[in-house]
């Protein structure tokens, strides 16, 4: 027991040092563990995400860039394809095409224009407000609605795509109506809205003041530069928002389609297999597969990394530990002059070493716990940036 | 009507469950029984010809109100979300739709298979700051009274039908026979109309059943159940000498004094309802023979 209060004096009287070693033994400890952990909860995310997504349609190029956008809403997009190839495929009866526009952002989160099949398809509930119902409304979910302390009542203004884009698209401020509850997937971090919201943002579909002056002769038009264009769609204004050009060449940055059965999904398959068509089908699960095997490729090599440099790391450690004694050696003599027994001094040596041990120990746990409690927000977040 | 009353009764259903969705958190969920929504009066007939006791229609405009003129409450748009089907009449005939949010895996357009049908009417042209100009042009949208286009209307609603229903096929497509052999006779009857005829209509929505019977309609832009004004008159008179009408058709009952003015002017008038709303007796087949009838008799006399 006095072994450990001396220990403990003596620890605290030397803090900075201290404190330096339990940091460096706990990060050691931590970190082999904690990747460990988010590697497999980015499998597992990768994949559960995956394999519920039976099929993506998009523009022919990088299928990995197509899968994190339609799947995880990452920022790297595919180029978009039309309303037309949803339809296309619609027609065929095989299944139900979900569009989605992933075009635009706000407040570093994603806003996710789809129609509302796509809350059927994930098994989205609420946990606050009611689901989309009109236009400009927009959903959350749980963690961007924590992170902005936004629920059903606010508003929310969408980013502009580039910042000296001042002609460009015009913000457009989004009713939320709803918060999702947590799934522990990028769903989370995403602003949902009906597609034709996204159109809107994009400019598609606008509402402005009338265009018919009350004064002037039936059918005169009397639009100008000045029209007023609306940012924000109220149970007023709504009315006068319509869209322009062709429904069908609508911009679609990806579409989820959900298969009638195996059949119908190897039909449309095979009706995507030609090189020069612009549209591809993807198998989610098939490129997240080829991706995860790389990840764990790399995992091997990153853990022969990590035991190579916590060895070394730890190996400083016991060269510090082992300096400090040297360099305290007057001090043991000092001790030992007053009467106490080398075994006491092993004891009150031993005793530092268990404390700092101890301390970097239970931080390393404590590293550990809060990773593993917010693994599933952290590989969220990791995948989507 | 046994109709009516199974679709308020739907209607106050879903309503009740659309407000309690928020609560429970499954606003999403699908989980009554077959409800099939739809636009206007006409699909409605047809759902109910389809799938008899087998499904409930919900036709969620209130009567007394145009369905083209209908903007649902979030309550509305909440008991559509929740049907099994949403028939649409399609050709722009429910411009809400573009404003709501809709399940697209629910919804059938029962014109889309005869888009390229469809009458364009007139253009509204105008700009906005360096765009340039766009337009914005119409759709006539009442597709059903060419009954042969109200057939493929019915067909294309009894193919979803079956989709959402596989158990019932048998008794949808026996139905649908049914359904169709009265949109023949429908059809045959106004083919066997006294055209080419001119005539002018109250309001423009006779686009269809103009072309597919053989009759000029120009249309004015009145509201039968309000007063004529004497402009509006005189605008009838100056298109009664460009088009040589000898027939005037009212969209409802107008009042017995501007009835007399029109044959004043020397037309013979007919109320002709289009039954974008359910009638108040009858139904679509009955009226719609009722009016075929009175624009025969009318040119017979």
């Amino acid at each position: 027991m006095n072994a450990l209060i001396l220990a403990l004096a003596y620890l605290r009287f030397n803090w900075i040092r201290s404190l330096v070693l339990v940091a460096v033994a706990a990060l050691i400890l931590a970190v082999p563990i904690v990747s460990q952990v988010l590697l497999s909860g980015s499998r597992a995310a990768l994949t559960d995400r995956a394999e519920a997504t039976p099929l993506v349609l998009g523009s022919r190029g990088s299928q990995l860039d197509l899968v994190m956008n339609a799947l995880y809403f990452s920022a790297d997009r595919a180029e978009p394809v039309t309303m037309a190839v949803a339809d296309a495929v619609w027609d065929t009866g095989l299944g139900i095409p979900i569009p989605m526009n992933t075009a635009f952002e706000t407040n570093d989160a994603r806003i996710i224009g789809t129609s509302i099949d796509y809350f059927d398809f994930r098994n989205l509930k609420l946990a606050e407000g009611r689901g989309l119902a009109v236009l400009g409304e927009a959903v959350l979910g749980a963690d961007v609605a924590a992170r902005l302390s936004l629920g059903a009542g606010d508003t929310v203004v969408s980013s502009p795509q580039n910042l000296f884009d001042l002609d460009g698209v015009y913000p457009l401020e989004l009713n939320i109506v709803g918060v999702l509850a947590p799934t522990g997937t990028p769903d989370d971090e995403a602003v949902f809205t009906d597609i034709k919201t996204s159109w809107v943002i994009s400019g598609i579909g606008h509402g402005h003041d009338s265009v018919l002056d009350a004064q002037a002769d039936e059918g005169d038009i009397v639009a100008a530069a000045s029209t007023l264009q609306f940012n924000r769609i109220t149970p007023d204004n709504i009315d006068s928002f319509h869209f322009h050009g062709d429904p069908a060449t609508y911009p679609v940055s990806a579409i989820l389609f959900v298969p009638n059965d195996a059949r119908a999904s190897t039909i449309l398959r095979g009706r995507y297999l030609d090189p020069e068509n612009p549209v591809q089908v993807i198998v989610p699960r098939d490129v997240i597969g080829d991706l995860v095997d790389r990840i764990f490729r790399i995992k091997t090599l990153l853990d022969a990394v990590s035991l190579i440099i916590g060895t070394a790391a730890l190996a400083a450690i016991a060269l510090a530990i082992f300096l400090s004694y040297r360099l305290r050696a007057r001090e043991m003599q000092t001790a030992f002059k007053l009467g106490a027994r080398r075994g006491t001094i092993t004891r009150l040596l031993a005793a530092e070493t268990i404390i700092l041990l101890s301390s970097a120990l239970f931080i390393s746990f404590l590293l550990i716990l809060a990773v593993q409690t917010r693994g599933d927000k952290i590989v969220a977040w990791l995948l989507a940036t | 009507m046994s109709q009516g009353r199974l679709t308020r009764r739907t209607m106050i259903r879903l309503t009740l469950t659309g407000a309690s969705l928020p609560l429970s958190g499954h606003a999403f969920a699908q989980d009554e029984g077959p409800v099939i929504a739809v636009a206007n009066y006409p699909l409605a007939y047809f759902a109910e010809r389809l799938v008899g006791d087998l499904a409930e229609v919900l036709f969620p405009v209130p009567p007394g109100t145009d369905p083209s003129f209908w903007r649902p409450s979030i309550a509305d748009i909440s008991a559509m979300q929740a049907a099994q089907v949403i028939a649409l009449n399609g050709a722009g005939f429910s411009d809400w739709t573009t404003k709501v949010s809709l399940p697209r895996a629910r919804i059938i357009d029962t014109s889309a298979g005869f888009a390229d049908a469809y009458i364009a009417t007139e253009t509204i042209t105008h700009s906005h700051g360096e765009a340039g100009t766009h337009s914005h042009t119409g759709t006539a949208s009442y597709t059903w009274l060419d009954f042969g286009l109200a057939a493929r209307q019915a067909d294309a609603l009894a193919a979803r039908l079956i989709r959402a229903m596989p158990q019932s096929e048998a008794t949808i497509s026996t139905n649908l026979l049914a359904l169709n052999a009265d949109l023949a006779a429908l059809d045959a009857a106004a083919k066997a109309l006294r055209a080419p005829l001119a005539a002018t209509a109250s309001h423009p929505r006779y686009q269809y059943f103009g072309r597919a019977y053989g009759l000029e309609i120009s249309a004015m832009e009145w509201d039968a159940q309000e007063e004529v004004s004497e402009d509006q008159w005189q605008a009838l008179e100056q298109k009664i000498s460009e088009s040589g009408a000898t027939l005037f058709i009212w969209e409802a009952t107008p009042s017995d004094d501007a009835r007399a003015r029109i044959a004043t002017l020397g037309l013979t008038d007919v109320v002709f309802p289009p039954l974008a709303q359910a009638p108040a007796s009858g139904d679509f087949i009955s009226e719609m023979t009722k009016s075929i009838t009175m624009i025969a008799q009318s040119l017979d006399a």
